[in-house]
């Protein structure tokens, strides 16, 4: 993974479509220290084409996240 | 119908001159109760940049890609064309399953019936499936080659590049090249039909994040499409 781009997430979009995760949801999880939400476990780890975009915004929202 | 709205983000490319039509629900339907509930689409140059978002119906069963591309802008250029859908997961309990037809005008060629690449949201968290699915696999057959192969890739990631690592196997021999797409753009990949006197027998494409993939060969001398397939995913 190299640079990002300067994109700003927008809360309504749609980060996981194999759970069904907003952004808005991640943000006030990370905000409120409740990531990863209940029945969100698996964010990330089906399909795997949001993962980069997952680690981009837990860090944009504080959580010191990897792979 | 259940208010349990799902999501799959799908994609394929469209190349000038060619008649390509999606179907957009391939599933069994007698009584026409299997259609999305809502059918974004948006068309991406190499690039990455937004070409345009034509308006489409929904209940459709099928897109004219060619008309739709034709329609939306004049570039030249092949297209990434992503598909945005919601569907109901009472009505479609795995997912919906688009399936392409393909076929240049006026060549002599077959044309081709493909699936289209399920990019985000091809393996819902209900199904319980756990088996990876970014490390890819197709294994070409050993007739004589008379056609030129490549790897089409696209990025569907919104923030952040994405690099894949692209390995093509000559008898013992195997041939990385390392390839990053940032969002939205999109690259045709040559394959080498021989290394050092070996045919190209399998190519693999290994990605921790899942990029858009298909496989494609064009006849030697004309350049139309003769193959044009997703590659395969195999569990052990």
């Amino acid at each position: 993974m190299t640079s990002a781009t300067s994109v700003e997430p927008q809360d309504e979009s749609l980060l996981c479509y194999c759970t069904m995760l907003t952004i808005g949801e991640l943000r006030a999880a990370c905000q409120a220290g409740r990531w990863p939400l209940r029945g969100k476990e698996n964010t990330g780890k089906l399909c795997t084409a949001c993962v980069g975009d997952l680690l981009y915004c837990l860090r944009r929202f504080g959580v010191d996240a990897s792979l | 119908m259940s208010s349990n709205l799902s999501a799959l983000m799908s994609a394929t490319f469209y190349e000038r001159g060619y008649d390509h039509h999606v179907e957009i629900i391939h599933q069994r339907d007698a009584e026409a109760r299997r259609r999305l509930e809502s059918l974004e689409v948006t068309l991406y140059d190499g690039a990455g940049a937004l070409l345009a978002t034509p308006k489409v119906d929904p209940a459709r069963d099928i897109l004219d890609l060619r008309a739709l591309v034709t329609d939306a802008t004049r570039s030249p250029e092949r297209v990434m064309v992503v598909l945005d859908a919601r569907y109901d997961e009472a009505i479609f309990p795995y997912r919906p399953h688009h399936y392409a037809y393909l076929h240049r005008a006026g060549s002599t060629a077959p044309p081709l019936y493909y699936a289209v690449n399920a990019v985000l949201g091809g393996v819902p968290d209900r199904v319980g499936a756990t088996n990876i699915n970014n490390f890819e696999t197709y294994v070409f057959r050993q007739g004589p080659f008379e056609q030129r192969y490549s790897l089409l890739l696209g990025c569907l990631a919104r923030f952040v590049p994405v690099t894949a690592q692209v390995f093509t196997y000559y008898g013992s021999r195997r041939v990385t090249h390392d390839v990053t797409l940032a969002p939205k753009c999109h690259a045709e990949i040559p394959l080498a039909a021989e290394d050092a006197g070996e045919r190209l027998a399998r190519v693999e494409v290994k990605s921790l994040f899942r990029l858009l993939s298909y496989v494609v060969g064009r006849r030697a001398d004309t350049g139309d499409l003769v193959l044009f397939d997703h590659l395969f995913t195999y569990a052990k």
